[in-house]
Parts: structure tokens; C-alpha cells; sequence
């Protein structure tokens, strides 16, 4: 189990501000402002309504967008600007290469870091047989299923050993039982490896059951309009009463 | 399971028994009216002459085989269309790395692409004489500019995701093109080489018709000054089926060997 280690901070936003270009001036985005800490050795997934500029968040984390120079990002109490190797992310669909197999997207990253190869068709191999692909290793993006295709994903992903991983709806095309299993796969593997993540969804029941801290953010300029610990047990049983009090919280507060 | 396997066949047996009704319109027209049988001889009687002369074509010292008609006709369109794919590829990376290359090089491709390759044939002949590099030129500059254009769009077709995971997973500028890029546009490069495939065959045949000695045109212009109907028909036949073979092969390759769609 995860622990929240409240002193450390992966990413700290200090009055962010991230302007996108206009016809004629700059519009800035509705996160103008925001002051937030995310923590290390944890999962945090990130709710709110459509255009509050969650993924803008996401992108200003893995530094695609740099914020001004009144503000910005610090990723271990640097300032960030621009993508790092060691955030890594996943997106809703695009992810994978369609020219490459289950295995040759999954060893992608390694061909840009030093291995020998034998070391890298075991770990390959072993990445496979953490998130349940081996027998698919052969097979290409289009053959797969769409939870087949986020578990490649993942696994790309974690094989390079991020710090941190940043999903951007990675389950929305999923029907719901595929959803579920992914989120327990997404648990153990963050317990696994110790990884970082941060997740956005517009699914308040995978925020909870997934996360083991939930925000929420609101308004414009946007404000953290919730805050919430869900790492205890009982948050992942969705008829507990714990679970169901900060579901009608959120759902109040977005919808 | 008969009906599967009827069905894989129809196409062949559909394709084949339409080209078999056209011959027999054409062979039967032949018995009725002498005066299209002169201008148009039958395929019977162009390919009975042909049979006799032991697949010569020509006179004397100027003669040749038909395979080295086809040799010289395909080796001229392929070395144009691949140095054409090559540099399209490198002038579509130059581009697209480069502002000052999209400057100083965007203006001359929408100059240059409109002018038709057939239009190159006097300067070439004058810059490079009557000889292969003249065809391989002109088919180049059939192929060159649509293109680069087309490569061009390509790679603005690239999801930007793909970019962005690349860098995530430690790739350099220079191995996301060899790694993400190039694979990605290769597909729909290939496929609009093969679409100008018959603007570069129609360029080397009016280049062989005009100045070159030998090739599948050059057969044409053969059958016209010796007023050899037969030759000429066998000619049109040869460049027909040549292309329809040429055209299927690069259909197969963009099919087995890049078959993957980027979306």
C-alpha cells in the first residue's frame, strides 16, 4: 500500500500561469494562479469539468507548456522547462506505433538507452508478464483490444523507469469491466514500482477507486475545490459509506 | 466452402473475361471492315508478325529484343521514381526542420510542380543529349515536386503524440525522424509514388518517342516510320500490360511491406 508522504513534493505549481496563443493577444487559461502540490509515491487523479484545464495541468507537468515567468512548475524544487525523460506520458488514443509490434513498441524507449540485448528481450519479457501481454507480444496495435493497447501503453511507459507517469484519460474508450480491471492493474504496478502518477479522468468513481489522492478543480480562474486522502482500504469498496460521502462531495461540487 | 473461394476468383475471372470481350470485338470487327483492320490490326494478326520475327523489333543493326524494349523502359522509370521518392523524403525533412528552407524552397516546388514533365524533354535533350540520363530527368522531375508536396502534408499528418512520447522515451531530435516520422509517412509516400507511377511511365514513353533510340516508346515511333500498324498496336499492348503489371507490384508492396495506416 501507498503511503502519503505529505513533506514530498514531486511537483509544486506556484502561481501558474500558462498563456495560449490568440488572433490578437494571448488568452490565458483558466489556471491562472493556481497553487498546488502533488506528492511522491503515489497515485493523484485530477477531476473537474470539461475546460477547466485539467490536461492543460497535465501538459504544464511534463513541461510541453511552460508557465510564465511570474510562476510555473517545479519538479523536484526545480523549475521545469521542458519534457524530462523521467516523466513519461499516456494519452487517450496515439499511443502506440502502428508499424510496431506489442514487443517492439514496449522496448521503444530502451533502443535510446544503453542495454545489451539480451538484457533487454528478458526485461521486455518481464514487462509483458506484468501487465498479462505475453502471449500477444507478436501481435500489432491493430489486432489488439483498446485495454490491450493502454497495457502496452503502460508498459512502454514503465519499462524506461520513470519517475513519474502522467495519464491523460487513459480509460475513457474502455467499456466498464475493461475499466476496472485497468485500475487494479495501474495499483499494483504503481505499488510495484513506486512510480509517481498522475491521472485526469471524468470518471469520479476511478478517481476514487484508482487514486490515493483525489482533487478537483473548478472555477476560473480554477481553485482545488476538493482536496481528499484516498488511500485508506475502504476507498477502493464502492458501498463503503467513506466512498459514497466523497462521490456526492465531488458530484456536488462539479456538477 | 465453395462460395469463398469463388468469390476470392471473381475479380481475376471478371478482369480477365472483360479483356477477353474486348478482343473478340476487336478481332471480330477485324473480319468485317478492312479499312479498321489497317489502322488497327487485330491482336491476331499484330502478334502472329510479332511470333514470326522472334520478338525483334526493328531493322537490320537498329533491331532489338523486347525484353531489352522493357529492360530499358523499366530500369529509366524505376531509377527516376526512386531518386525521386529519395529526394522527396530529404527535401520534406529539410523542410520541415528548416524555416529557412520552407523560405527559400516553398516557392520554387509551387513554381515548378505545375510544369509538365513532357515540357522538360527539349532541355533535358539539350543539357544531357540523347541518352538514359535525359528519361531518368524527365521521369524525376514528373515525380519530384507532387511528391515532395504530398510528403510534406504527410508529415504534418503526424499525431503530435507520437512526437511527444518519442521525446518522453529519450529520443533526439534526428532519431524521432528516423523512428517516428519516417515510418509514418512512408505509407502514403509509397502510395502517392504509386498513383504517379503513370504520369512518370507517360513521361519516359513520350521521352523514348521523341529522342531516344530504344525502350517501349521508341517501339511506337518504329511502327510510325515504317508504316507498320502491327508494330505500333504491339507496342500499345506491351506498354498496356507493362504498366498494369508495374501498377499491381507496387499495390502488393504497399500492401505487404507498408501496410500500417496512421490515422
Amino acid at each position: 500500500m501507498s503511503t502519503v508522504e505529505t513533506d514530498q513534493a514531486v511537483f509544486r505549481i506556484e502561481n501558474l500561469s500558462i498563456n495560449f496563443p490568440g488572433k490578437r493577444q494571448p488568452v490565458p487559461s483558466p489556471l491562472q494562479g493556481l497553487n498546488l502540490s502533488i506528492y511522491e509515491n503515489q497515485i493523484t487523479t485530477i477531476l473537474g469539468q470539461s475546460g477547466c484545464g485539467k490536461s492543460t495541468l497535465l501538459n504544464a507537468l511534463g513541461g510541453f507548456v511552460i508557465g510564465e515567468d511570474s510562476g510555473g512548475v517545479l519538479y523536484r524544487q526545480r523549475y521545469m522547462n521542458g519534457p524530462l525523460e523521467e516523466i513519461v506520458m499516456i494519452f487517450q488514443e496515439n499511443n502506440l506505433y502502428p508499424w510496431l509490434s506489442v514487443a517492439g513498441n514496449v522496448k521503444f524507449g530502451l533502443r535510446f538507452r544503453k542495454h545489451d540485448a539480451v538484457d533487454i528481450k528478458t526485461t521486455v519479457s518481464n514487462m509483458l508478464e506484468s501487465v498479462g501481454l505475453n502471449d500477444a507480444a507478436g501481435a500489432y496495435p491493430h489486432q489488439l483490444s483498446g485495454g490491450m493497447r493502454q497495457r502496452t501503453a503502460i508498459a512502454r511507459a514503465l519499462i524506461t523507469k520513470p519517475k513519474v507517469l502522467l495519464l491523460d484519460e487513459p480509460f475513457s474508450a474502455l467499456d466498464i469491466s475493461l475499466k476496472r480491471r485497468m485500475h487494479g492493474l495501474l495499483r499494483s504496478l504503481q505499488e510495484e514500482t513506486g512510480t509517481s502518477m498522475v491521472m485526469v479522468t471524468h470518471d469520479v468513481e476511478e478517481a476514487i477507486t484508482v487514486g490515493d489522492r483525489v482533487l478537483v478543480l473548478g472555477g476560473n480562474p480554477a481553485k482545488v475545490l476538493v482536496d481528499a486522502d484516498t488511500s485508506a482500504g475502504d476507498m477502493r469498496d464502492r458501498y463503503s459509506n467513506a466512498y459514497l460521502q466523497l462521490q456526492k462531495q465531488i458530484e456536488d461540487v462539479i456538477y | 466452402m465453395r462460395l469463398p473461394e469463388w468469390e476470392s476468383l471473381a475479380p481475376w475471372v471478371v478482369g480477365l473475361s472483360s479483356m477477353a470481350l474486348l478482343v473478340l470485338i476487336w478481332e471480330l470487327a477485324g473480319t468485317r471492315d478492312v479499312a479498321l483492320t489497317t489502322v488497327m490490326p487485330p491482336p491476331s494478326q499484330f502478334l502472329s508478325m510479332v511470333i514470326e520475327s522472334d520478338f525483334r523489333i526493328g531493322l537490320g543493326s537498329q533491331s532489338a529484343t523486347l525484353d531489352e524494349a522493357i529492360f530499358a523502359t523499366f530500369s529509366r522509370v524505376f531509377t527516376g521514381m526512386f531518386l525521386a521518392f529519395v529526394a522527396a523524403i530529404a527535401t520534406g525533412a529539410l523542410i520541415s526542420l528548416s524555416r529557412f528552407a520552407t523560405w527559400s524552397l516553398s516557392p520554387l516546388l509551387y513554381v515548378l510542380a505545375p510544369i509538365a514533365p513532357i515540357a522538360w524533354i527539349p532541355t533535358a535533350i539539350v543539357v544531357f543529349g540523347i541518352s538514359n540520363v535525359t528519361a531518368v530527368f524527365i521521369v524525376f522531375m514528373g515525380v519530384y515536386f507532387i511528391l515532395t508536396i504530398g510528403t510534406l502534408a504527410e508529415i504534418r499528418r503526424v499525431p503530435q503524440e507520437y512526437l511527444t512520447i518519442s521525446g518522453n522515451l529519450g529520443a533526439n531530435r534526428w532519431q524521432q525522424w528516423v523512428y517516428v516520422v519516417l515510418p509514418s509517412i512512408f505509407p502514403g509516400v509509397f502510395t502517392l509514388l504509386r498513383t504517379n507511377f503513370i504520369a512518370a511511365w507517360m513521361a519516359v514513353l513520350v521521352a523514348e518517342m521523341v529522342g531516344l533510340r530504344d525502350g517501349l516508346g521508341a517501339i511506337i515511333m518504329m511502327g510510325r516510320n515504317l508504316f507498320n500498324n502491327e508494330l505500333i498496336m504491339f507496342g500499345m499492348l506491351v506498354i498496356g500490360l507493362s504498366g498494369f503489371v508495374v501498377d499491381r507490384t507496387l499495390a502488393f508492396i504497399g500492401n505487404k511491406v507498408l501496410w500500417w495506416r496512421v490515422k
